[in-house]
């Protein structure tokens, strides 16, 4: 950016800044040393992104076009899907593939981060240990699950178990956190009087802390499991791990047959649909329910 | 529960029962901040001691100095011959179930029935894993539904813990507590989120559990009207130091002046007709 930009923009921050200081209006938020930093950040990515439009190097495709042919495979691949290197019931098959990898995951690392969580919950455990276990988990889920994948195909080669292996992995450190959030929810008073009791700390964990939690962690469980399946579809074709993702793979990079591209896409849709419809009653009833 | 036989003469000084709990210069820092300071009091079987002072006072932090779920800065306590202080944690565990506590905001675990809240009570007996599987002996669960019955609550024994009123999850609180078969009931303003018939309701079974089973309360309270109609005893605390340690009826207006603040004069203290007797 150029300098005497910069400087208009700075013009016009503290102009603001002291309309305000004149007394006729009152500010609800008073410009503070961060607030303007925010300000000067978000107006100086705006104009570099208009800017970016202008020297893009385009090879010689308009937008437009490109906008256009878009749209044009997607009408191929939607409106006139068919099953040209898979039966029906192979694509069925393929997406219980793609879904048992999903659910595989979910599970063992619903059952691990469980555990975790109550270690990493700042009411339940240790502050130290939850700063630690909080901070591996913080730095497991900076990593993308693909290069998990990736990573433990080294040792386990391309497959599903490195899939699943990588996936959980990534899981486990998410739940963990959503589940430890769910448990530093609770009211401190309830574990109190349970220790009041001379109750045991499994007893407060199994007796209190889990049916006062139990809806926050079935529905992060079940969110998991949306992304889970997300992820599985992907991993089917980036590490090689099976399912309805490596028939995409393949229908597209290998085939180029963008209708079976669509069908594919329809499978995926249909099993995500029905998943969310699932949680949703899942939730109703847990939360209708005595629990 | 045992109904316990009054003990015969006095171990302590005049007093004809049993003592059953010694608190000896027990003091609570925090940092710099004493919360309470060389307290010495104390407390017979079935006797029911009411805690008075203005707030943030030390009520609360001397009530949890008793089971340790505060632990003291220095002072000793002995509860029924043990020496509380000194216990490991097997020991502690030990000591809490014979003292039960109950809470303003009652601590209920809302999602549980009345029944299993209840049952929580027996948890400091349990081994961790009949206790963290919630599976109760049938003398246990019996005991249970007495203590349901004798509170009024046995239409409610399968209710949610959150579908009751204030005073019903108050007595489900004290059902917990008397299911641990305590000979001590500490209680942390158990009637102040009350209204007042349902504070009464709360007041009164107390005042009959103290005396037919002859368990001991210590219950801090803000209304220092209701203090004086239940009390055997009051304790007054200002400042992390008792102030006064007596009679109710030996508690003049003055005195309650003195234990709230020299400012409060029109302070809403109704001391009732206690005095004219």
């Amino acid at each position: 950016m150029s300098l005497d930009k910069s400087e208009s923009i700075q013009n016009i921050v503290t102009q603001s800044g002291r309309l305000a200081a004149s007394g006729r209006s009152i500010k609800v938020k008073p410009l503070s040393k961060s607030r303007l930093t925010m300000r000067i950040t978000m107006i100086a990515l705006a104009a570099l992104t208009i800017y970016g439009f202008f020297v893009f190097d385009y090879k010689n495709i308009s937008p437009w076009q490109g906008t256009i042919d878009m749209l044009t495979n997607f009408k191929t691949m939607f409106l006139s899907p068919h099953l040209a290197h898979l039966t029906f019931w192979e694509g069925a098959y393929a997406i219980v593939v793609t879904l048992a990898m999903a659910v595989l995951t979910t599970l063992i690392s619903a059952f691990l981060a469980f555990f975790l969580a109550l270690f990493a919950a700042q009411n339940l455990s240790n502050h130290t240990v939850a700063r630690s276990i909080q901070a591996v988990a913080a730095f497991i889920r900076s990593i993308p699950t693909v290069l998990w994948v990736l990573i433990f195909a080294i040792s386990a080669g391309l497959g599903s178990v490195a899939a699943i292996v990588g996936m959980s992995f990534h899981s486990i450190s998410y739940l963990t956190k959503a589940y430890a959030e769910s448990f530093e929810e609770m009211d401190q008073g309830l574990i109190e009087a349970l220790r009041a009791t001379g109750a045991h700390w499994w007893h407060i964990v199994f007796q209190a802390v889990l049916p006062m939690s139990l809806t926050y962690l079935i529905s992060w469980t079940f969110m998991r499991f949306e992304i889970n399946f997300g992820v599985s579809v992907a991993m089917g074709a980036a590490a090689g791990a099976g399912g309805i993702g490596f028939d995409m793979f393949m229908a597209s990079a290998f085939y180029h047959d963008l209708r079976e591209v669509g069908a594919i896409t329809y499978y995926i849709l249909v099993v995500a649909f029905l998943l969310e419809m699932l949680s949703l009653r899942m939730k109703s009833a847990v939360r209708g329910k005595m629990i | 529960m045992h109904a316990r036989t009054l003990e015969a003469p006095a171990t302590v000084g005049s007093s004809e029962v049993r003592e059953l709990l010694k608190v000896e210069r027990l003091t609570k820092k925090y940092g710099e901040h004493t919360a309470i300071a060389d307290i010495s009091f104390t407390v017979h079987e079935g006797e029911f001691v009411v805690l008075i002072g203005p707030s943030g006072a030390g009520k609360s932090t001397l009530l949890r100095s008793i089971n340790r779920m505060i632990e003291p800065t220095s002072g000793h306590v002995w509860f029924d011959g043990m020496q509380v202080d000194a216990l490991d944690k097997k020991g502690l565990r030990e000591l809490r179930r014979k003292i039960g506590m109950i809470f303003q905001h009652y601590n209920l675990v809302d999602r549980l029935s009345v029944i299993e809240n209840v049952l929580h009570g027996r948890l400091g007996y349990k081994s961790i894993l009949t206790g963290s599987l919630g599976m109760y002996q049938a003398q246990e669960k019996e005991r249970a539904m007495e203590l349901i019955t004798m509170l009024g609550l046995e239409e409610h024994t399968y209710k949610r813990a959150d579908q009751l009123s204030g005073g019903q999850k108050q007595r489900v609180g004290i059902a917990r507590a008397l299911i641990q078969n305590p000979r001590l009931l500490l209680g942390d303003e158990p009637i102040a989120s009350l209204d007042p018939k349902a504070a009464k309701t709360i007041m009164d079974y107390l005042k009959s559990i103290a005396h037919t089973l002859n368990i001991s309360m210590i219950i801090s309270l803000h209304q220092v009207q209701v203090a004086l109609t239940y009390a055997d005893r009051v304790l007054a605390v200002r400042q992390g130091r008792i102030v006064y340690d007596g009679l109710p009826r030996d508690l003049s207006l003055e005195r309650v002046r003195d234990i709230y603040g020299a400012d409060a004069g029109d302070l809403i203290i109704d001391t009732g007709d206690r005095h004219v007797d």
